[in-house]
């Protein structure tokens, strides 16, 4: 038995994914999501092998979703814009439908979807990091508790590393996000974020002034008083900027 | 490139003019010496000074000219102002004589000049009118030419809007989500899908014949937004709830065509279908000393990606807006907590 989350933001699309599978009976729809942050919530509570994911969604879009998730189920993307199936293949995707869906083509991806469902799968997640669409503009963070946080880049002050996980510092909050900070650092807009240090990352806007600390090094001074360090290769990529 | 034409053109002629008015001014004002026994070498020398001056006053006076448009200022001020400064202008063109000939006479033994002076001031008169008159001239003729490319230049912007309007109208995801909620219906609700189906070739239906027109009322503009939210209404369900308030002097005025579904459709894709729990579309038009005021408000979320489209939808309509207006419409878009507010207003 194939489990079956469906998420779309938009009912009609839902009703019409509920009854291509109703003639399917090797299949079970365990939940009906209408956003991204029930999609996450689902995959976590059911663990299904397979995840019908709209792109376009508010909050959290599909990519996010799966950035956010930590089962990898057998994912087909439902979506009315073509523009995004090359990438939805890139984050490891079984396959894509596009909207308005044709049964005939809904069966075809049925059938690999059966294929697949009993090998092992190449975890979405991670893939969906670094696929995502660049420059970066809102980091996804899932709590120890399982809540979602969205924070749009504008509101980033920095990120410095921890382990092999980041911590991402908005207005005084800090959120732990594990993903390495080369990765985070790359896909973040060059022109308004520079890697400062070996271990932090900061948005240009927030920075006060640069101070000479000691012999060769040098400290950033925040519009909030924090201090980062400034390494020398980080002093020359931020005079490039300035 | 426009203006450099233009200035230069307006050095030269100034040029060609002052030399026009030192050239009539010496010839006439020599011809009367020569007429009271003076040589023509003589006359010429005595003349050409004080024409000279006279030159660069006639000149000068295009200022006045500026400052005293024939189209704006008042017949009374036109007529005083030049009177004023056309005995002055004269009267300064007699001191200069008066001052150029006895200094000749001096030098030159042979001859004695002896001009008539009220015939000179007389002339002086003359001249300066006719200055004057050739300033308006030229003036009233660059006017007109800039009238013109004023014209030109929002005929090109109005094409120009109206192609991209046209482009922007037909959002090809709007067309494939709607026909996948037919799709949807068509085995649980048949006859609404045969609904959804009429509606949508409605609305397309009405786009091309309104898109086809160069002015509409405001009330058909509503009632083609009211068939778009009707749609969308299908796939969001409760998600979206509209508000729309159009008083009866507003239903009647003129606008360009499409100028506000595109704009509602931005407070669709952006706005309430960013939010999870939806919201409601208020569109509210009055009119009020013959201003035509529209105002489109919806909820957005602040953090939503990609608000480029919506950018250029708003830069869309803006160009439209300033186009058919000759630019006295306004369009201003803003958005504060997370409301997003445009506001349109158009003289009748």
């Amino acid at each position: 038995m194939i489990r079956v989350v469906i998420v779309d933001d938009e009912l009609p699309a839902r009703e019409l994914l509920r009854e291509f599978l109703a003639a399917d009976e090797d299949c079970e729809i365990v939940a009906e999501c209408a956003n991204g942050f029930e999609a996450v919530k689902a995959v976590a509570q059911h663990d299904p092998d397979l995840l019908l994911l709209d792109i376009q969604m508010p909050k959290l879009d599909g990519f996010e979703v799966l950035e956010l998730l930590d089962r990898s189920p057998i994912v087909v993307f439902v979506t009315a814009h073509d523009e995004h199936a090359l990438r939805a293949f890139e984050v490891h995707a079984l396959d894509y439908l596009l909207k308005p869906l044709s049964q005939e083509r809904f069966q075809q991806v049925m059938e690999r979807v059966k294929r697949a469902a009993g090998h092992e799968r190449q975890p979405v997640a991670g893939l969906a990091t670094s696929l995502r669409a660049k420059p970066l503009q809102r980091i996804v963070v899932r709590g120890e508790d399982g809540a979602i946080q969205v924070v749009p880049v504008s509101r980033l002050d920095y990120i410095e590393a921890a382990d092999d996980a980041i911590r991402i510092a908005t207005s005084g909050n800090k959120l732990r996000k594990q993903q390495p900070i080369s990765e985070i650092a790359a896909q973040l807009d060059p022109d308004r974020f520079v890697r400062i240090h070996r271990a932090y990352v900061v948005n240009l806007e927030r920075i006060e002034k640069i101070e000479l600390y000691a012999k060769d090094s040098r400290v950033a001074i925040l519009r909030d008083g924090t201090r980062l360090p400034v390494s020398r290769s980080g002093y020359q990529r931020l005079k490039e900027l300035l | 490139m426009a203006t450099t034409r233009t200035a230069l053109s307006r050095a030269t002629l100034a040029l060609y003019g002052m030399a026009a008015v030192t050239l009539a001014a010496t010839a006439s004002s020599a011809f009367f010496l020569w007429a009271r026994h003076a040589s023509p070498g003589m006359a010429v020398a005595a003349a050409l000074p004080p024409s000279l001056v006279l030159g660069a006053i006639a000149l000068a006076s295009r200022f006045l000219c500026n400052a005293l448009p024939l189209r704006s200022a008042a017949r009374s001020s036109i007529a005083i102002g030049h009177a004023g400064s056309a005995a002055a202008a004269s009267g300064l063109w007699v001191l200069t004589w008066k001052s150029w000939v006895p200094a000749l006479n001096a030098q030159i033994a042979t001859q004695h000049l002896d001009p008539d002076y009220s015939l000179l001031f007389a002339l002086g008169v003359m001249l300066y009118v006719a200055a004057v008159a050739v300033h308006y001239l030229v003036l009233e003729i660059e006017a007109l030419r800039e009238a013109e490319d004023e014209v030109l230049r929002y005929r090109v912007l109005a094409r120009e809007a109206e192609l991209r309007a046209f482009k922007a109208q037909v959002d090809p995801h709007f067309l494939f989500n709607s026909l996948n909620a037919v799709a949807s219906m068509c085995g649980s609700r048949p006859l609404e899908a045969r609904e959804m189906a009429q509606r949508l070739a409605d609305f397309f239906r009405l786009i091309l014949r309104l898109g086809a027109l160069e002015r509409i009322t405001l009330a058909e503009e509503i009632d083609l937004v009211r068939r778009y939210l009707a749609i969308e209404k299908v796939r969001f369900g409760d998600r979206l709830t509209t508000h729309i308030d159009v008083d009866e002097g507003a239903a009647a005025c003129m606008v360009p065509p499409l100028l506000l579904q595109p704009l509602v459709e931005n407070a669709v894709r952006h706005g309430v279908a960013s939010m999870v729990e939806g919201g409601t579309i208020d569109i509210k038009a009055t009119l009020e000393d013959h201003m035509l005021r529209i105002v489109v408000d919806n909820p957005a979320d602040p953090d939503r990606t990609d608000a480029r489209g919506e950018g250029i939808g708003i830069e869309n309509a803006r160009g439209r807006l300033s186009a058919v207006s000759e630019g006295r419409a306004m369009l201003q878009a803003a958005e504060a907590e997370g409301q997003f507010r445009v506001v349109i207003e158009l003289p009748r």
